[in-house]
């Protein structure tokens, strides 16, 4: 793939998403909004102006914590990916974001665990430990022991394993089970201001540190034995791309609930658009990831308009199908 | 241990584990006031008549159901990781009830097991056409796994986006047997004739574990057999789901420990298994309700934080 093509996709991503953008500001709002009420509210803004006042106060923060989502998971996917060389991995496949909303669940219910930690951090341990066992389990961590069916398999099995603790702890804590249950859905219809401002900085250092691992992840893909002969330090691309995974994943489920297969989807599309190159197909990524979760964001408002689907619930019906081809298509 | 010694003591266990489930719960009961609560002057006869004693038949029956059909498709697919709820099945007839009492809300509850019955035979007909008869055991797994998590997802859709019709559906999806009584159990018992059905079998079943070509010379027909097998197994789990809801796990866990314990013969292994099942789900059911009083977990949660563990390991030790 050439790079004056990968400059052209580049630039039509980005034009796709600044509309798609734009678009999700005012469509299918419960109180009409009009298309030139977006471009004054953010030019002339009007503190009286209903409209004005929806689109500065809710709308505008929730597409803002979309395209970061969307560019986070699509992010953390790729590297799970490169990691591991499984077409398979992503973070819902393989229980980080069980892991993440056992952890977040254990945290906002137990009387113990209460105020101990942040939810955000709670949802990194959770989401560290799932994939720590994932990883272990699927024999992942020694060198040329990488089976991708048995670690697709474990990564089910923690997740199960993960769902029922969660919905057990929800159970026997019902006082504090709306919020969790929330989470589980993964909506952004929640997103605000608040939520965006704790969001942005953790996923804009994860997205950066994911630019500066990608010659690594190129590297790893020629095999472990090549790569350790031609001067990388495994161990500690390993354990960065996982921290790089878990921060970008636990801040995404805490800011927003679990939202599953952007991950698995989105590194696929980017290379079937722009080749197998890291540096190329990483930026491409997450362009995609930021605008298929924007696209879900305004679908969630119109498919059962005036109610709201989580965008979640709908990621989920498009994703699922892709992951059974993609099964299919492999030989494992 | 041999089969003579396995079966008085798994029903001596499943006794206990009976008279444990009719004593302890939100009300804790002595033996003497569980008797005397079978008569109808006791004060203690709508606890012990209406809810506690036609629970343990259910639980009893769906254990051994989910059980039964796990050993027979571990039995056909010669897969060690299959199941009937790792294959899809259980979510494929969860999605079929979902949709039922969705799109036809005023239709009666009285046909959702024979609906269940159909989306979970749909769903392995699927799995079957994505998969083939000849697909390698960790390639059927997976298959089934990412079709199970469409059907979660189709669930899950039609929930949240038809939240008001759907206070049935959830309270049904938990997989628990909490709120069951005696009309589930009659419209449960009618599938059970299939039993008897599935034990004549295990000699044939025996004859599989030899391979195609020893089964055919020795006189038996394998494609058949499979499907006659499955086709048993499918119907048993979709019965049970329509009752219960998804129970995860237990059709995989309780072939493999009762395969441990009296070896691979089918006709010990599955009457064996039927009685581990059960003694599983009530000592499930029984925990489920006694851990925190009076809130009562769902089963299900109970039977997956066993049986996820259980998986894990079976997939460190398969080569």
């Amino acid at each position: 793939m050439t790079r004056p093509f990968y400059g052209l996709t580049i630039v039509l991503a980005a034009i796709l998403l600044l509309l798609l953008g734009w678009w999700n500001l005012f469509a299918w709002s419960v109180i009409p909004i009009q298309a030139q009420d977006v471009w004054l509210s953010l030019t002339h803004f009007d503190s009286q102006s209903i409209s004005h006042r929806i689109v500065q106060d809710l709308r505008l923060p929730r597409l803002l914590t979309a395209m970061f989502v969307g560019a986070c998971l699509a992010t953390a996917g790729t590297i799970m990916q490169g990691l591991t060389r499984n077409p398979l991995a992503a973070p819902s496949v393989l229980g980080i974001n069980a892991g993440a909303a056992l952890g977040m669940a254990l945290v906002s219910t137990l009387p113990i665990l209460y105020g101990a930690l942040s939810t955000s951090l709670a949802a990194m341990i959770g989401g560290g430990v799932a994939w720590l066992l994932v990883m272990l389990l699927g024999n992942s961590w020694r060198i040329g022991g990488n089976e991708h069916g048995r670690l697709v398999l474990a990564g089910v099995a923690i997740s199960a394993l993960c769902a029922a603790l969660t919905k057990a702890v929800v159970i026997m804590e019902e006082d504090q089970a709306a919020g969790v249950l929330t989470w589980l859905t993964g909506s952004l219809a929640d997103a605000r201001w608040q939520t965006w401002q704790h969001y942005w900085p953790f996923a804009l250092a994860g997205l950066f540190g994911a630019l500066l691992l990608t010659p690594s992840l190129n590297l790893l893909q020629l095999g472990e034995e090549h790569a350790r002969n031609l001067g990388a330090n495994l161990l500690r691309s390993k354990l960065f791309g996982s921290f790089l995974v878990l921060l970008l994943v636990g801040t995404t489920i805490s800011a927003v609930g679990s939202i599953g297969f952007i991950g698995l989807i989105v590194p696929h599309m980017a290379r079937l658009l722009v080749g197998q190159d890291f540096r190329i197909f990483l930026p491409v990524a997450m362009l995609l990831g930021a605008t298929l979760v924007t696209l879900a964001d305004t679908l969630s408002r119109a498919i059962s308009y005036p109610m709201e689907t989580p965008a979640g619930a709908i990621l989920a019906l498009i994703g699922a199908p892709f992951f059974i081809y993609l099964v299919r298509k492999r030989t494992l | 241990m041999t089969a003579q010694r396995f079966f008085p003591i798994a029903v001596i266990t499943l006794l206990l584990l009976a008279l444990a489930n009719l004593m302890f719960g939100a009300v804790s009961l002595s033996v003497e006031e569980v008797w005397k609560g079978l008569y109808a002057s006791s004060e203690n006869h709508f606890t012990i008549y209406e809810y506690r004693l036609p629970r343990i038949f259910l639980a009893i029956l769906v254990g051994a159901g989910l059980a039964l059909s796990g050993a027979l498709v571990q039995g056909v697919i010669r897969n060690p990781l299959a199941s009937p709820d790792v294959l899809g099945v259980g979510h494929g007839a969860g999605l079929a009830a979902v949709c039922y009492m969705t799109f036809f809300s005023e239709a009666s509850t009285r046909w959702l097991p024979e609906v269940a019955l159909a989306g979970g035979i749909l769903a392995a007909l699927v799995l079957w056409y994505l998969c083939g008869a000849r697909s390698s055991a960790i390639k059927l797994a997976i298959t089934g796994v990412a079709l199970a998590a469409l059907w979660a997802s189709c669930i899950d859709f039609l929930m949240l986006t038809k939240p008001l019709e759907i206070n049935n559906a959830l309270l049904w999806l938990t997989g628990s047997l909490w709120g069951r009584g005696w009309a589930q159990l009659q419209a449960l018992l009618p599938w059970f004739v299939l039993i008897p059905l599935a034990l004549g079998l295990s000699k044939y079943l025996n004859l599989l574990d030899l391979g195609d070509d020893s089964a055919i010379s020795l006189g038996a027909r394998p494609q058949h057999l499979r499907l006659l097998a499955l086709a048993i197994a499918v119907a048993l789990t979709a019965a049970c789901v329509s009752i219960c809801g998804p129970i995860g796990f237990l059709g995989l866990v309780a072939p493999h420990l009762t395969r441990k314990l009296v070896g691979g013969r089918h006709q010990p292994l599955l009457p064996a298994t039927m009685l581990t099942g059960a003694c599983l789900l009530l000592a499930a059911d029984l925990a489920a309700r006694t851990l925190d009083p009076p809130i009562e977990l769902p089963a299900g949660i109970l039977t997956a934080i066993i049986g996820a563990p259980y998986f894990l390991w079976l997939l460190l030790r398969m080569k």
